[in-house]
């Protein structure tokens, strides 16, 4: 009987110390890194040096240049989710309606976007555009115009960061809308013909209504994306837009605690949002009647008849990889100046990368703070995934809520609450940034480890983990020689994700790399950007290597996966 | 190792997958838990292995309570209906694993695997991967598993259930075999009454939750406590009657088709009371020579229906209310019977059984 009792109660303390330790451990990481800074910021905005206070909310709605930039934001997710439905609604109707020959590989094409940093792109943007960037060389070249048009002045700008931002996010946008229109069983298209309806009555009435849920929930991220950008206006030079106003707040916040107000505005704009939009337009999940298989009518078109196709996709592609075609070209241009492509190329740049101090510190660092993040994210995301898929306790619902958490707060309102929350402490960003850099990353991409796991966990049978505990091995030998083995590939598709898009991290690297010996990669780029002279030239070929190295990692990914690529990026 | 389930209960939510059970399985028996989809019998058998913990009752290995002891602490092996091999590892390695942790010397384990291999005939596939074996080696990897940790009680949930009709009957008499040769207490669930008639000791019955008759196979055969058990193990006719009365040491009851005498019942009716009557296809016998029989229970019928199977032939008899009745004749003689004659059929009282009336509607799983 005692031996029994002994391996009972030995079993029992392993079961619980997987299931309950793991969710004190995730929960205690999440409150205290991300919960606590988004608390702080909300007392630091509402408390003076007498109590509560709305004074700083007072200050804030007086201040004109504050609520221009708001206004601006706004404005600029606004006009960006209008500019992705432009781009993206005829493409997946496309896409959904007609076969052509090249169709595949077309439409793979379409979502490079996604793989693209917004931020790289950003730099060729001023190329571009300048008075005598390539744009206007090209335009008064074919007599298009007699003056330089000034692309990036005054408000114009505001059209420059909302053009970026759409061709980063319309992927989003045509994914959603794609398989919203997938899903519309065809037979509603079959009984409109026989009722005689017309092609735009259909569209209008039948159509629409019922992709539009699919429709919003996309809607709602690129909204959000791009209202709460840092990367993009920043490197553009639209200072008046919020998160850049939030950004330059940040070195004097505790003197001005307007910042926190300012924060805490953008918190509850996303919040307000988020929700409205979820009850009142996408809430309504059309339940297709219809059961058993059914074909899609597609009308084939030959190489002729799909040329419209063939000019739309192209024109799209070739405006979206735009930017980062002329950051590449820039990197290797020598002396571009005046001409609409460079006359001269050569690879200095790429050597002043390797030679320079300050790139090096980049990639180091980088190097450096993702890996150690992507080994955090290993090893919580394995354990949380295991928890949740297995079901070990009870609750897994708000563990899997907390943990996908990360991806609904915007970067710029994390990183600003990593500052205000630990100056003073050991992690103070303003001396040494480097743990809270490593543990910011490995927060923000935790649900992506989580979710790769997760895949991984489902494709596994119970079974097998079953007949391991059967044959006497404990929870601990199970996950180590059976569960973990099976799921290999996919936890290095998600370490190869993890690691790429930290890599790449924009609104934490920026804001909390307080000093240029910790710079990581983007925040050398931003510093070489600003720098005189040859500075935006290495900023270009810094750029473009990390370009190559996140579509290196992200093909390894998806090698791994396959289809399942899609399954990561939904919200 | 004798086990014993008392009083046990699973419920998932409002859903009773077990409702009370109590049974106990002898040492070294080869007992089957049988019954339809959804009856509870892998309930019972994940239970016994401690994959799933019962909501109350009891579950004892020789009198020691294990109802609480985690699955890994309870010696059992187990054969899984999808067999469960690990694909990363070799079969060897497959069949060691369950010994590594009982923290054997390695001549002990390599001694041990090599036994259980030559057992299941698979000493040659030794080093593949499960994805390099066909489905019947596959099991036999699964079984040489279980039995390499000299488990005190063996579990097989629907081993055969994945192979073909052949394959199924060649591993039926393999794990006999195995059984014999070893005497480890086997509980096997299946819903093939064929295998658990033609390879347990005993039998039980479930249906939705219960355990309704565990007896040895011959007599759950001759001797069904219910018409559903009746009618699960084998084939049978069943008649709705009406109980008419005991004499000379035989049950009269009244059909539709006329009176019947049973020698056996299983019921306490009384007089006038409804009951069923059950006879097996094969009890009921037809002159197709024509001329009488001299045998009890004579019933004038009219052929509805003709089935030659080589082995036997299915005669469909019809009453004059519609009732049918199946007879079975096992090497078939030649006849003159076309559909619509009339013909006569015996059935003796011993092969008469009365049975209970079902109050329930048979569960439509």
């Amino acid at each position: 009987m005692t031996a029994a009792t002994g391996a009972r109660r030995h079993f029992a303390l392993t079961e619980n110390l997987i299931g309950y330790g793991t969710i004190l451990l995730i929960l205690g990481v999440l409150v205290a890194f991300l919960i606590a800074p988004v608390a702080v910021i909300l007392v630091k905005a509402f408390r003076g040096p007498d109590g509560f206070t709305l004074e700083y909310f007072q200050l804030l709605f007086q201040n004109e240049l504050h609520m221009e930039a708001t206004v601006n934001s706004l404005a600029l997710g606004l006009v960006t989710v209008l500019a992705t439905t432009v781009i993206a609604l005829p493409l997946a109707l496309v896409n959904a309606k007609l076969e052509f020959p090249g169709k595949t590989l077309l439409t793979g094409l379409l979502l490079m976007p996604m793989v693209m940093p917004p931020f790289v792109g950003a730099i060729g943007i001023q190329r571009f555009f300048a008075r005598r960037g390539v744009v206007n060389l090209f335009l008064m070249e074919f007599g298009l115009t007699d003056a330089p048009i000034e692309w990036l002045e005054g408000s114009r700008i505001f059209w420059a960061v909302a053009l970026l931002e759409a061709l980063h996010l319309y992927p989003i946008l045509y994914l959603n809308l794609t398989s919203a229109l997938a899903n519309i069983d065809p037979s509603l298209d079959d009984v409109a013909d026989t009722l005689g309806v017309s092609k735009w009555k259909r569209l209008k009435d039948i159509t629409w209504p019922l992709a539009r849920p699919g429709y919003f929930a996309g809607a709602i991220i690129v909204f959000i994306w791009a209202f709460t950008d840092l990367g993009t206006p920043l490197l553009v030079g639209y200072q008046q837009a919020l998160p850049v106003r939030i950004f330059n707040m940040i070195s004097d916040v505790n003197e001005n605690p307007m910042g926190f107000a300012l924060v805490v505005l953008v918190i509850v704009m996303t919040l307000v949002i988020f929700f409205v939009s979820k009850l009142a337009l996408s809430g309504r999940k059309y339940e297709m009647m219809a059961r058993g298989h059914v074909t899609n009518r597609v009308q084939k078109l030959n190489f002729v008849g799909a040329l419209p196709c063939y000019l739309l996709l192209g024109f799209v592609i070739l405006l979206a990889v735009t930017p980062h075609l002329s950051v590449a070209l820039t990197s290797f241009s020598d002396n571009w100046f005046m001409t609409i492509l460079p006359e001269h190329y050569t690879l200095e740049h790429y050597h002043q990368v390797l030679a320079t101090e300050l790139p090096m510190i980049g990639i180091k660092n980088s190097l450096l703070f993702s890996g150690l993040s992507t080994l955090v994210d290993l090893f919580l995301g394995v354990l949380v995934a295991y928890v949740i898929a297995r079901k070990i306790v009870p609750f897994t619902g708000l563990l899997e809520g907390v943990t996908m958490m990360p991806l609904a707060l915007p970067g710029i309102v994390l990183a600003f609450g990593y500052v205000v929350t630990f100056t003073g402490t050991p992690l103070d960003p303003f001396i040494n940034p480097m743990t809270l850099l490593i543990i910011a990353y490995a927060i923000r991409r935790l649900p992506y480890m989580v979710r790769a796991a997760t895949a991984g966990l489902m494709q596994t049978s119970r079974s097998l983990e079953e007949a391991s505990m059967v044959f006497g091995a404990s929870r601990f030998m199970t996950l180590r020689r059976i569960t973990v083995p099976l799921i290999a590939a996919n936890l290095v598709a998600g370490c190869l994700l993890c690691f790429a898009y930290a890599m790449l991290d924009v609104s934490d690297s920026l804001i909390l790399a307080m000093k240029d010996q910790y710079y990581p990669l983007t925040k050398a780029i931003y510093a070489l950007f600003l720098e005189q002279g040859s500075g935006e030239l290495t900023a270009s070929a810094l750029g473009v290597l990390g370009m190559i190295l996140l579509a290196i990692c992200l093909l390894g990914a998806s090698r791994v996966l396959g289809k399942k690529m899609g399954e990561l990026f939904r919200s | 190792m004798e086990v014993v389930f008392e009083r046990i209960v699973k419920k998932y939510g409002d859903v009773t997958a077990v409702g009370g059970v109590d049974l106990t399985i002898k040492s070294g028996a080869l007992h089957f838990l049988l019954g339809p989809s959804g009856c509870g019998k892998t309930t019972m058998l994940r239970m016994l292995a401690g994959l799933e913990a019962p909501s109350s009752g009891r579950l004892l290995f020789n009198g020691k309570d294990v109802t609480n002891l985690p699955a890994a602490a309870r010696g059992i092996g187990m054969v899984f209906q999808n067999y469960a091999l690990w694909p990363h590892m070799t079969v060897r390695k497959n069949i060691e694993y369950g010994l590594t942790v009982q923290k054997m010397s390695s001549d002990q384990i390599r001694q041990r695997t090599d036994e259980a291999l030559a057992i299941t005939q698979l000493s040659r596939y030794g080093d593949r991967l499960p994805g390099q074996l066909s489905g019947g080696q596959q099991q036999r990897v699964a079984l040489a598993r279980a039995i390499a940790v000299r488990p005190t009680v063996l579990l097989l949930d629907e081993p055969l259930s994945n192979l073909d009709a052949q394959l199924r009957l060649e591993m039926r008499d393999n794990l006999s075999r195995i059984h014999k040769q070893l005497g480890i207490t086997t509980v096997y669930v299946t819903h093939d009454q064929k295998e658990a008639l033609s390879m347990g000791t005993d039998v039980s019955v479930f249906r939705a939750g219960q355990l309704i008759q565990t007896d040895p196979p011959r007599q759950l055969y001759h001797a069904p406590k219910s018409a559903f058990v009746a009618r699960f193990v084998g084939e049978t006719n069943l008649l709705t009657a009406t109980y008419l009365g005991h004499k000379d040491g035989l049950h009269s009851v009244k059909t539709t088709i006329g009176a019947i005498d049973a020698s056996r019942s299983m019921t306490s009716a009384k007089v006038g009371d409804p009951v069923t009557v059950s006879f097996r296809p094969e009890a009921v016998k037809l002159n197709l020579g024509g001329g009488d029989i001299a045998s009890d229970n004579r019933l004038t019928l009219k052929l509805d229906h003709l089935t030659y199977l080589g082995e036997s032939e299915q005669f469909q008899l019809m009453g004059q209310d519609g009732t049918l009745v199946r007879a079975s004749v096992f090497n078939p003689p030649d006849h003159t019977l076309a559909v619509g004659d009339t013909v006569a059929a015996w059935v003796a009282a011993e092969d008469v059984l009365v049975l209970p009336t079902e109050t329930d509607q048979p569960a439509s799983t």
